[in-house]
């Protein structure tokens, strides 16, 4: 079997490389793993992996202290080695923590240089807790306007909501594993595609036809079932995942791809079944690629991840002259329903009020960590 | 011989964020006859504050339509509410040193030191709406009436309530524009106290929470005086707000679920309870945990009562510096009252209760008219109530020559 890497991963940053490299070895061999970052001492404690130092006479080994400019600047200086790397793969994963300096200076030219080299890119950015100040949120708000219009596709995971996925009182890395799991999740039903021997093959090509266009808003969402009927359960928990819900998500898309991998006992009726729940929740009336996949090793769990995306909104027509001031082809197309309308619900064009440094707007459970009991 | 006294007719309109309610009625013998009631949906007002001043004006102006058409009376006067985050309170001083030998107080002096407390500034931009008065401090000790007593120094003291100009200027002109004059304001929160506690209970000590759509308005009293007021931007429609984004459901169905089923306690048996949204086994009905609905609503109920404390112990905290205080049943005997559209909240007063640390009910209005006795009417009703305080002498009809006839010859 052949198992040339056709998928690559990148970790940006420090948050994004230890994302990256706590999930790399559950990953397929077709997933090559890189991580970029101008700290030698995080590149250094990520063992066995691909590390890439940026930005060398920048910062001389350390970190970019919070500085947008410089994380930018890191990407930028080492661009050709940069545009190296990712040519020659089809599907460029970008997984970076936003917030600090070089996940949100260097994820947008990161990602334009992996469009330039011709890859379909595909970015996981997680938006810093609410507790950890109003600086970072507006640099991540910031950094991730500018990242939407440079990715094909772009999952936000916000690490408020994060929290109240995860039990009470589970422990803080309990709650990042959970994000681990969505990623590498979503990594593996990715991977299936360009591994040969699928249940229901599904063209690699055809992948992008659902992320066609950088810039359009984008689905994602991941569920894992257990048990009899563990097919229905992954699809009911994709359809209810706090990432199909985020900012930036959007809940009907016209392209759907539906990876659904189980172990031996998953008929293709179970995996047809989800795939009809997870329509009826999220559209794809346009396409909708279903990929079916057996791993032995996974007993009678079931996982489902959807991607999907709208092609760009059109902006409205307005009276603008042709020529005229912004008419800049690369201004976003589609606003992004923002964090802040997705938080503070009706009241997100209403005056703020802030009480001991909080937006008392959004909803006390997720000011406080609070996790709900089941929502179904 | 008791001539009766001629009727004058007082009406109330009280603005809030989810509706606006007007209550006309006729003062007989020092008693407010109910005449017409009115009320309807506020559009324009967010969070206590106007942000479509057109859409207000034409829903206050139905609201006297319809009250002009029941009570069948124009209205021509009337005393508006106050509340919301443009409303602020503030303790303003007046001093006067006894200039007599004997250091009795005269009611001149007394006059003196109220006239320097009413004469402090308020801040630019804002206008001075009411002083309600508090106890004046004789030599440091709080006197009731001050006129007779002996002492050297007085303190005369007001909680001052002041609000933003434009806001002021809106609503007069609002009034004026249905050519209503505005015989007063009236600070919401202190009619919602009229309406649900005695005298006695504001002599003891006691806290009222209105706690509306849109804001929540708190009133203090202490020795039959206001001590502090204030003002929160934060109300019910938080909590539909939180549970259409917990629930990710529209804000129509949150509003239907928060009025069935939220709750200032949340409890463990709540917890497995599956509970339908219609119910009635339609089509696209939808399950629920009522758990869920329990935990959203009383996490932010809860915060809510906990911000009104914290603003107290704030203000005390000024008054007082230097003292401790401490909010309990000793300094509260008569404990929160609870008032308000949001008080109507399953386990409300428990809810209070585990907050203050204090006895806690709701608030039912005590009127005459059984369909205003609901803890959303508390702040209608006490404007009644507190407007009567307040009515004018009542005019008597000026004596024609038949009177003069009749009063000579005793027939």
């Amino acid at each position: 079997m052949s198992t040339t890497p056709s998928i690559l991963l990148v970790g940006l940053g420090g948050a994004g490389c230890g994302m990256v490299s706590r999930i790399a070895p559950h990953l397929p061999p077709v997933v090559r793993v890189s991580l970029i970052d101008t700290d030698a001492s995080i590149l250094n404690t990520t063992e066995g992996q691909e590390a890439f130092q940026i930005g060398r006479p920048l910062t001389r080994g350390m970190g970019t202290a919070g500085e947008l400019a410089v994380g930018q600047a890191a990407v930028e200086a080492d661009e050709p080695a940069l545009r190296r790397l990712f040519t020659g793969y089809s599907l460029v994963v970008l997984v970076t923590g936003l917030g600090g300096g070089m996940g949100s200076g260097g994820a947008a030219p990161l990602a334009s240089i992996a469009l330039d080299a011709g890859a379909t890119v595909l970015s996981f950015a997680t938006i810093p807790f609410s507790h950890e100040g109003e600086r970072r949120k507006r640099q991540a708000t910031e950094a991730l306007e500018k990242l939407a219009v440079k990715s094909h596709g772009l999952v936000v995971v916000e690490n408020d909501l994060l929290a109240l996925q995860v039990a009470a009182d589970a422990s803080l890395s309990a709650a990042f594993s959970a994000a681990d799991e969505w990623i590498a999740g979503s990594l593996r039903a990715l991977a299936s595609v360009f591994t040969p021997g699928a249940l229901v093959p599904v063209d690699p090509a055809a992948l992008k036809t659902i992320l066609e266009k950088p810039g359009s808003p984008t689905l994602f969402s991941y569920g894992v079932g257990e048990g009899s009927g563990a097919a229905l359960i992954a699809a009911k928990a994709a359809c209810d995942s706090s990432l199909a819900h985020g900012p930036g998500a959007i809940t009907k898309v016209g392209s759907l791809f539906v990876q659904v991998t189980g172990g031996l006992n998953m008929s293709a009726t179970d995996a047809f079944e989800a795939v009809s729940i997870i329509r009826k929740k999220f559209g794809g009336e346009k396409t909708t690629l279903l990929g079916a996949c057996i791993k032995p090793e996974l007993g009678d769990r079931v996982e489902v991840a959807v991607l999907g995306a709208s092609l760009p909104v059109p902006k409205p027509a307005t009276k603008t002259k042709k020529g005229a001031k912004g008419t800049d082809p690369n201004q976003p197309v589609f606003v992004f329903a923002t964090e802040e309308s997705i938080r503070r619900g009706i009241f997100s064009n209403t005056p703020l009020i802030f009480r001991d440094g909080a937006d008392i707007d959004v909803p006390t459970y997720i000011r406080k960590s609070v996790r709900l009991t089941s929502a179904s | 011989m008791n001539k009766k006294n001629l009727p004058s007719f007082i009406t109330v309109i009280d603005i809030g964020t989810h509706k606006t309610t007007a209550l006309t009625a006729q003062v007989i013998d020092g008693r407010a006859r109910m005449l017409g009631f009115s009320e309807r949906r506020t559009d324009g007002v967010v969070k206590g504050t106007v942000i479509d001043v057109e859409k207000l004006h034409a829903s206050v102006h139905e609201v006297v339509n319809d009250l002009e058409r029941v009570s069948q009376r124009a209205v021509d006067h009337v005393y508006i509410s106050i509340s919301g985050p443009s409303v602020e309170g503030e303790r303003v001083k007046g001093i006067c040193i006894v200039p007599a030998h004997d250091g009795r107080i005269t009611k001149l002096d007394y006059q003196q030191a109220i006239d320097s407390a009413k004469r402090l500034e308020p801040p630019a931009g804002r206008i001075t709406l009411l002083h309600m008065r508090q106890p004046s401090i004789l030599d440091n000790k709080p006197v009731g009436n001050p006129v007779g007593q002996q002492g050297r120094r007085l303190e005369v003291s007001f909680w001052r309530i002041t609000m933003e100009e434009g806001n002021v200027r809106f609503r007069v002109s609002m009034a004026n524009g249905m050519s209503i004059n505005v015989r007063d304001f009236i600070l919401a929160s202190h009619a919602a106290a009229c309406a649900v506690t005695t005298d006695t209970e504001k002599q003891g000590g006691v806290c009222v929470i209105d706690i509306g759509a849109g804001t929540t308005d708190w009133v203090l009293y202490f020795k039959g005086h206001i001590l502090c007021s204030g003002s929160i931007a934060v109300g019910g429609e938080h909590i539909t707000n939180d549970l259409s984004i917990a629930l990710r459901i529209s804000r129509e169905t949150a509003e239907d679920l928060k009025l069935r089923f939220a709750s200032g306690l949340h409890r463990d048996q709540d917890v497995n309870q599956t509970i339908w949204k219609d119910g009635d086994k339609s089509v696209g009905d939808q399950q629920f945990n009522r758990g869920t609905i329990t935990q959203v609503s009383s996490l932010r109920y809860q915060e809510i009562l906990s911000f009104v404390r914290k603003d107290i112990l704030v203000q005390l905290e000024q008054m007082f510096s230097g003292h401790e205080v401490k909010l309990d049943q000793n300094f509260l005997p008569a404990g929160v009252i609870l008032t308000g559209g949001s008080a109507n909240l399953a386990d409300a007063a428990e809810a209070a209760q585990n907050v203050f640390g204090v006895t806690a009910r709701v608030g039912i209005p005590k009127f005459d008219n059984s369909s205003l006795q609901k803890s959303e009417y508390a702040g209608v009703v006490g404007m009644m109530i507190a407007a009567l305080e307040d009515a004018p002498p009542v005019v008597r009809r000026q004596k024609g020559f038949m009177d003069i006839l009749r009063d000579l010859f005793r027939f």
